[in-house]
């Protein structure tokens, strides 16, 4: 999981010198330019950790701390400054509206990576992608629930997917688990007897082999108060019962870093593939939209100028869907690639009611698709057939 | 409180030498090493009373002031080639690489930083001597051949120090009184 960190200097130097400092582990540098813009970005982007400067225009360190620590959205977010304002009296005054380190400028980087890491875990990115794995790759995952209904449902709605679940009910059972072959990621529930789930969390934090596992709080709808306390603890997602199946797995996938994109990207001698589920939410298009520029780009790369996108498995259309395939068609004919849509009829013929849809070249089957290149022909002047 | 006439040139040595040092071996790796003081500056003031050498050569001028028991203010000069020689230092960049970006602005703001850093290292010794005060926000002068000439009522130090084969200048104002 990305760490987020914000620096808020006046001085460009600082800002890069951090962001340099960063850039080989797992974290994402958001820069500001003084406190009003700090502000705006730690509400934005809810950081792990801000790095602060006291002098600076429009809105200096100290007001900007001042508010931070008066937001009840935002007090909990560990604040270092990072400074030349260094005098004994100076740092007590400041330490006291409440900061977690203070680094005094001039600094070298290793004192920052060292100070910033008793905050937050910092990984080495060389460490995650030789981890790198796909959603076909299996993974293991630990459900920790005293209710067999939510671990049954769990492994049903999963059973698509290469991941092994593995039921278990109590904290012993769980730590025992963790202990022997640490999973990929853990599902806790709070409902637990005797706060059990913090004390799982505890566990797998502690254990070196575990330490960066993901770890999804499992909690009701209407409990907010377990949710804030999963929250401040320090879980990596809270999950609401009833559990969305389809939110549950793009979270997990997410947690693991696992490479979603041949869901909906893939390559079929020179053409890429493009795809769309039957079930496309949301979360499901920006998912696929974030993949798209990239992996367009690739296939470019690769000598590949065709491409075929596969909405077979849709049922019908909606605006979102709509939106993605218009970007999807426009970045082929942007890029020069020649396209054919492999579609339903019932989805060929919502199209012809749309004038920006009508044009669209699409085809009953793949063989047809792959066919139609023989021909020359451009998406945009192609007809529906 | 105690008064600025209470800071020794000695005290005033020993921090911008401090200062100084710190911040070079810190931020660029380079040993600035003090050559002449205050106490010698009237056999080589800053800047020559008729020009030189290394006072016509173009220089980018760091500024940070000091407000509170002490009020005051300090230039760091550097010449051009060696702000870009500090500034690539900084960022990690190679002198082609800092060419290819904006490299004035980036020089400036280096310079501006590094100017921050090495007042604020001199203005944390007199706080913690007992003379609290806080930065301003640092400004940027760059030119050749131009004077900065103190009011009557300001104290100056000038120390020079050689860094990496080039000269680097500190000037500093500081008021008497309140």
């Amino acid at each position: 999981m990305r760490h987020k960190i914000l620096t808020v200097d006046d001085s460009k130097t600082v800002r890069i010198i951090v962001r340099k400092a960063f850039k080989s582990y797992d974290c994402e540098v958001f820069e500001a330019s003084n406190g009003v813009e700090g502000l705006a970005l730690a509400a934005k982007e809810m950081p792990d950790l801000i790095l602060l400067d006291v002098t600076m225009p429009v809105m200096d360190g100290v007001e900007m701390l001042t508010k931070l620590k008066a937001d009840p959205n935002l007090k909990g977010i560990p604040v270092m400054m990072l400074t030349a304002e260094g005098g004994r009296d100076n740092v007590l005054k400041i330490a006291k509206i409440g900061v977690r380190d203070y680094i005094v400028k001039p600094f070298k980087e290793d004192a920052l990576l060292e100070k910033a890491g008793r905050v937050i875990d910092l990984k080495p990115i060389a460490d995650i992608a030789t981890k790198a794995k796909t959603i076909f790759d299996p993974a293991t995952v630990l459900v920790v629930e005293d209710k067999p209904a939510i671990t049954q449902q769990i492994q049903e709605g999963l059973k698509h997917t290469p991941w092994t679940i593995i039921g278990v009910s109590t904290q012993g059972e769980a730590i025992d688990f963790c202990t022997r072959t640490p999973p990929d990621i853990v599902l806790v529930s709070l409902s637990l007897p005797d706060d059990s789930a913090f004390g799982v969390f505890r566990v797998v934090r502690a254990n070196p082999k575990s330490k960066y596992t993901p770890l999804f709080a499992l909690v009701v709808k209407t409990e907010t108060i377990q949710q804030q306390q999963a929250q401040t603890v320090g879980f990596t997602s809270i999950v609401t019962k009833p559990i969305d199946m389809n939110e549950l797995e793009g979270k997990m996938a997410k947690a693991m870093n696992l490479d979603s994109s041949p869901r909906y990207y893939g390559k079929d001698g020179d053409t890429l593939l493009m795809k769309l589920p039957e079930n496309c939410t949301q979360s499901a298009l920006a998912e696929s939209a974030g993949y798209m520029k990239p992996k367009f780009a690739e296939a470019v790369d690769a000598g590949i100028n065709r491409t075929v996108i596969d909405i077979r498995p849709l049922k019908s259309l909606h605006i979102g869907i709509i939106k993605h395939l218009f970007q999807a068609t426009q970045m082929c004919h942007d890029l020069g690639m020649q396209l054919a849509i492999v579609a339903g009829p019932g989805i060929v013929a919502e199209c012809k009611g749309f004038e920006d849809t009508r044009g669209w070249p699409f085809f009953e089957s793949m063989d047809d698709a792959k066919a139609s290149f023989g021909k020359v022909q451009q998406p945009a002047q192609l007809a529906a057939t | 409180m105690p008064v600025i006439n209470e800071i020794s040139e000695a005290k005033v040595h020993s921090f911008i030498d401090r200062a100084i040092g710190d911040v070079f071996k810190t931020m660029i790796n380079a040993d600035a090493v003090l050559k002449k003081g205050t106490e010698d500056a009237m056999s080589e003031p800053w800047p020559p009373l008729f020009g030189g050498s290394e006072y016509d050569k173009p220089h980018v001028v760091g500024t940070v002031g000091f407000m509170g028991d002490v009020n005051g203010l300090m230039y760091l000069y550097l010449d051009v080639p060696f702000a870009k020689q500090c500034t690539c230092r900084l960022l990690g960049l190679t002198e082609a690489e800092l060419d290819a970006q904006k490299s004035e602005e980036s020089v400036n703001d280096a310079v501006a930083e590094l100017t921050n850093m090495s007042v604020g290292v001199f203005k944390n010794s007199l706080c913690d001597a007992g003379y609290p005060c806080k930065l301003t926000i640092p400004s940027i002068l760059r030119g050749s051949s131009f004077r900065i000439v103190p009011t009557g009522s300001a104290r100056r130090h000038i120390y020079h120090f050689d860094c990496l084969g080039h000269r680097v200048v500190t000037d500093i104002l500081m008021k008497f009184g309140d």
